[in-house]
C-alpha cells in the first residue's frame, strides 16, 4: 500500500513535468518562425518590418489592373504582389496598418479599362496603384492617372508605360528594350544581317523602331517580319527566317514563349539550327520550360536577353522572393512575371515604409514618385521613379541561355544600347538626376 | 522582294506535310456531313482536348506512351459518338444551320474546359516519330523532314483511300451514301439510319483524335490554336463541295502548299526598312482559295454545299 502510494506520489510529478514538456514543445512547434520575419542584413531580405506580428489596424488600400484573357495572362504579377503584401501584413503592415490589395482583371477593352481605374481610385478609394499590367492600359489610362497626380508603379508593354511625359514606371523593360538587347547579343556573336521576327500584334512599328536602330548604330543591316499569333505553320516560319538571314546572319525572335518556342523546334525539326550564325530572343523566352523543351541542341547557342535575374539566382531578395512564390496563385510558377510582382510590390512597401501618415491618395503617390536608387538583386541596375520625363530605369541586364534543360547566365549585366533613342533620353535623364540611381540606397526597412 | 524559284523548294515540303493534315481533318468533317447532315465545327476542339489528355497522361502519370496516344483518338470517338447518339436524333429534322451551330455549341463547351483545366502554359507534344533519330534529309529541298511530317501526309492519304473504300464497297458504306442522298428514304428502305449515323459520328471522332494528335505535333499544343485550325479543313471541305473525298484531298494538299508557298513572298518598303512580309497574310489563303473555287463553280452552277431536308 505504502508502496503503491510511492509509485503515485512519484509519478504525479512525472506526468505533470512530461505534460509540460510535451505543450511546450507542442507550443514550440505550433509556431514556427513567420515566412519573411526578422532581422534584415546582407545575406537576408525580410517582408516590411519583419516583426513577425500581424498587423491590425486600419487598411491601406493599393489596387492593380491585369490582362487575364484567353492567350494572355497577366494575373501573375499582382498575384505575385498580393503574397508580397501579405507577408508584410504578417510582419507588422506599414507600422501596423495591412496593405489591402484590389486585383481587377479586363480583356484588353478601353471602355473597361477606363472604368477599372476609375472604380479603384473613386469607388474602392485605393490610394496607390502597384502591380499593373496589361497590353493597353497604359495607354487608355495615363491620362486619367496624371490628372489625378497618380503614380503607377507597373511592368510595362506600350510605350506610355516607360514615362514619355506620363506618371508610370515600370520594373520591367518590355518588348522593345529586351529585343535591343536580343539584337546587341547577336551583333555580338558577329552576324553580318538580323532578322527580326515578332507577333503581328498593335504596336510592331514601335517595337522595331528599337532593334532597328541598335542595328543601324551598328552597320548590321535589319530585316523585320511579323507573324499572325498562333502560329500555324512553324515550319515555313523557321525556312522564312533561316532563308532570310543566310549563314553568317542572326535570327531575333519576340513572342510569347510558346510561340518562340513552336518556331525553335520547327528549326531544329529541319535541321536549321546551324543555317545561321546566332539566335536571340527577347525576355518571354527567359523561362525553364523553355531551356527544357528545346533540349540540349541550343545550349549555349541561343541567347535570351533577361530584363531581371535569374529565378534560381542567389541573393536575399531572389530567396524571398522564391520562398513567397509557393504561396501564391501564379500560372506561370517562378520566371520573370512573378519577379516583376515581387519587386514592385517591395518598393511600393519600402515607399509606405519611408513616408508619414495620413497614407492618402496625394501623399502616397508622392512617396511612390519619390522613390529613387532603390536596389535589389533581381535588378542589374538601381531603380526609380522620380517626377522626370521618361521612366526607363530597367536598361541593363543580362543574357541567359539554355544549359540542360535551365537557363543560365551567358553574358552578365550590360547596358542596353543608346542608340535606341529612347534608351538615350533615358540616360540623358539618369546623367541630369545622379541621386536616382547613385548615392545612399532607398531604405527597404523604413525611415522612421 | 520575291524569291527565287530555289527558295521555294523547301516550303513545298512543309506544306505538303500541312496539307495531308488538313485533307485529314476534311475528309473527316465530310464523312460526317455526308451521313448526317452535319457540318462539324467542334471537329478541331474535340482533336485538341484529346491532345491536353494525351499531354497530361504522358508528363503527370505513369501510362505507357502508346495508350497515351491511343487515348487521344479514343476520347475523339468517344466525345463525337456521345454528341451524335444524344443530340444526333433530335436535331436530325433541323436546318445543317442549326445543326452546325449547334457543334458551335460543343466547341465553346470544350474550349471553356480547355481553359478551366489547362490554365495557359507553354505546353509541346512531341510525338516519338519527331525525335532526330526519324529525320530524314530532303536533298533537292535542302531540309530535314520528321517521320511525323511523312505519317501526316500519308496519313491523309491512307484514310481518304480507306473511307472512299469503304462508302463504295461495304454495306454500311453504301448505307452512308444512301443517307446522304435522302433520309426518308432510306429509311423506308430498312436501313437503320440512327445505326448508321452513329457509325460515322464515330468514324469522324476517330479521325479527330488523329488528326489532333498529329497536329499537335506539327502546329503545336495550343488549345485555340487547335480548334480554330478547323477553318483551314473545312475550307478543304468547301472547295469539294461537302462531297468528294477524293477532291477534299486535294483541296487540303492545295491549301496547305498554298500556305507555305505565300511564305517567303515579301517585300521592302524603303523607307523604314520594315518589311511587310506577304506571309503575315497567308491565314486568309484557306478561304481566299475555297471563295474563288466556290464562285469559279458557281459560275457554272454547279456549286451545291448545303442539304435540302427531304
Amino acid at each position: 500500500m505504502r508502496l503503491r502510494r510511492a509509485a503515485f506520489a512519484l509519478a504525479v510529478p512525472v506526468a505533470i513535468l512530461a505534460a509540460a514538456l510535451l505543450a511546450g514543445s507542442a507550443f514550440s512547434s505550433s509556431r514556427p518562425a513567420v515566412v519573411g520575419s526578422g532581422k534584415a542584413s546582407a545575406a537576408k531580405s525580410v517582408c516590411g518590418l519583419g516583426t513577425g506580428k500581424k498587423a491590425t489596424g486600419s487598411p491601406i488600400k493599393l489596387g492593380a489592373i491585369a490582362t487575364k484573357q484567353p492567350g494572355t495572362d497577366f494575373t501573375d504579377i499582382p498575384n505575385m504582389a498580393a503574397a508580397y503584401f501579405k507577408c508584410v501584413n504578417a510582419n507588422g503592415g506599414i507600422y501596423g496598418h495591412p496593405i489591402s490589395y484590389s486585383i481587377q482583371t479586363e480583356q484588353t477593352n478601353p471602355a473597361q479599362e477606363a472604368a477599372l481605374a476609375r472604380k479603384l481610385v473613386q469607388t474602392q478609394k485605393v490610394v496607390g496603384l502597384v502591380g499593373n499590367t496589361s497590353i493597353i492600359e497604359c495607354t487608355i489610362n495615363h491620362k486619367y492617372y496624371e490628372q489625378k497626380h497618380i503614380f503607377v508603379i507597373a511592368s510595362g508593354i506600350a510605350p506610355e508605360c516607360y514615362g514619355h511625359d506620363t506618371n508610370i514606371s515600370s520594373v520591367n523593360m518590355g518588348p522593345r528594350y529586351s529585343s535591343d538587347g536580343a539584337v546587341q547579343y547577336v551583333i555580338r556573336a558577329g552576324v553580318n544581317k538580323i532578322v527580326f521576327d515578332q507577333s503581328n500584334v498593335p504596336g510592331t512599328d514601335y517595337i522595331f523602331a528599337g532593334p532597328s536602330a541598335v542595328a543601324k548604330a551598328a552597320n548590321v543591316p535589319i530585316q523585320g517580319f511579323t507573324d499572325t499569333v498562333p502560329i500555324q505553320d512553324a515550319n515555313s516560319v523557321a525556312l522564312k527566317l533561316t532563308q532570310a538571314a543566310g549563314p553568317n546572319g542572326g535570327v531575333v525572335l519576340n513572342f510569347t514563349p510558346d510561340q518562340a518556342l513552336l518556331i525553335l523546334q520547327a528549326a531544329q525539326k529541319q535541321g536549321l539550327v546551324n543555317k545561321v550564325k546566332a539566335w536571340g530572343c527577347s525576355t518571354p523566352c527567359n523561362s525553364d520550360f523553355v531551356a527544357a523543351a528545346l533540349g540540349t541542341s541550343w545550349d549555349g547557342i541561343f541567347g535570351v536577353n533577361a530584363e531581371l535575374n535569374l529565378p534560381s539566382a542567389n541573393g536575399p531578395d531572389s530567396a524571398l522572393y522564391r520562398q513567397l512564390a509557393k504561396t501564391a496563385t501564379l500560372a506561370f510558377g517562378l520566371g520573370s512575371f512573378s519577379q516583376m510582382g515581387f519587386v514592385e510590390a517591395r518598393i511600393a512597401t519600402s515607399a509606405l515604409l519611408n513616408m508619414k501618415p495620413p497614407y492618402s491618395l496625394v501623399r502616397v503617390n508622392q512617396a511612390f514618385a519619390g522613390v529613387r536608387n532603390f536596389r535589389t538583386d533581381i535588378l542589374c541596375s538601381p531603380w526609380y521613379f522620380g517626377k522626370v520625363p521618361v521612366h526607363i530605369a530597367n536598361n541593363v541586364d543580362r543574357t541567359v541561355t539554355p544549359d540542360h534543360g535551365k537557363m543560365v547566365v551567358k553574358e552578365p549585366c550590360f547596358k542596353i544600347s543608346a542608340a535606341d533613342p529612347d534608351i538615350a533620353a533615358a540616360r540623358v535623364v539618369e546623367k541630369k538626376n545622379p541621386q536616382l540611381t547613385t548615392g545612399k540606397a532607398y531604405p527597404v526597412k523604413g525611415g522612421k | 522582294m520575291f524569291p527565287s524559284l530555289v527558295d521555294f523548294k523547301p516550303y513545298v515540303v512543309t506544306g505538303l506535310a500541312l496539307g495531308g493534315v488538313y485533307s485529314l481533318s476534311g475528309v473527316g468533317i465530310v464523312v460526317l456531313y455526308r451521313a448526317t447532315g452535319v457540318l462539324n465545327l467542334a471537329f478541331g476542339a474535340i482533336g485538341a482536348m484529346g491532345a491536353l489528355i494525351t499531354w497530361t497522361l504522358i508528363h503527370h502519370t505513369s501510362v505507357p506512351g502508346w495508350l497515351s496516344y491511343l487515348a487521344c483518338v479514343v476520347f475523339g470517338g468517344l466525345v463525337t459518338f456521345a454528341y451524335g447518339a444524344i443530340f444526333g436524333p433530335p436535331l436530325a429534322r433541323r436546318d445543317p444551320l442549326v445543326k452546325a451551330v449547334a457543334t458551335l455549341g460543343l466547341a465553346l463547351i470544350l474550349l471553356g474546359l480547355m481553359s478551366y483545366l489547362w490554365p495557359p502554359f507553354g505546353r509541346t507534344q512531341l510525338l516519338p516519330s519527331s525525335r532526330p533519330e526519324y529525320s530524314y534529309h530532303i536533298g533537292w529541298a535542302g531540309i530535314d523532314i520528321t517521320l511525323t511530317q511523312i505519317v501526316g501526309l500519308a496519313f491523309g492519304v491512307l484514310v481518304t483511300v480507306g473511307v472512299t473504300a469503304f462508302l463504295r464497297l461495304t454495306m454500311l458504306g453504301t448505307a452512308m451514301r444512301a443517307l446522304a442522298d435522302d433520309r426518308e428514304i432510306t429509311s423506308t428502305l430498312g436501313v437503320p439510319v440512327r445505326r448508321v449515323e452513329t457509325v460515322a459520328w464515330l468514324g469522324s471522332g476517330l479521325i479527330a483524335g488523329a488528326a489532333g494528335l498529329l497536329l499537335s505535333d506539327l502546329v503545336g499544343l495550343d488549345p485555340v490554336n487547335l480548334t480554330f485550325l478547323i477553318i483551314s479543313s473545312l475550307a478543304a471541305a468547301l472547295i469539294a463541295r461537302l462531297r468528294s473525298l477524293v477532291a477534299t484531298l486535294f483541296a487540303g494538299l492545295a491549301v496547305g502548299l498554298c500556305t507555305a508557298l505565300l511564305t517567303p513572298i515579301t517585300a521592302w518598303p524603303s523607307e523604314t526598312n520594315y518589311q511587310f512580309s506577304l506571309s503575315s497574310y497567308r491565314g486568309g489563303a484557306p478561304f481566299v482559295i475555297a471563295i474563288v473555287t466556290l464562285l469559279f463553280l458557281a459560275r457554272r452552277r454547279v456549286v451545291s454545299v448545303s442539304r435540302t431536308d427531304r
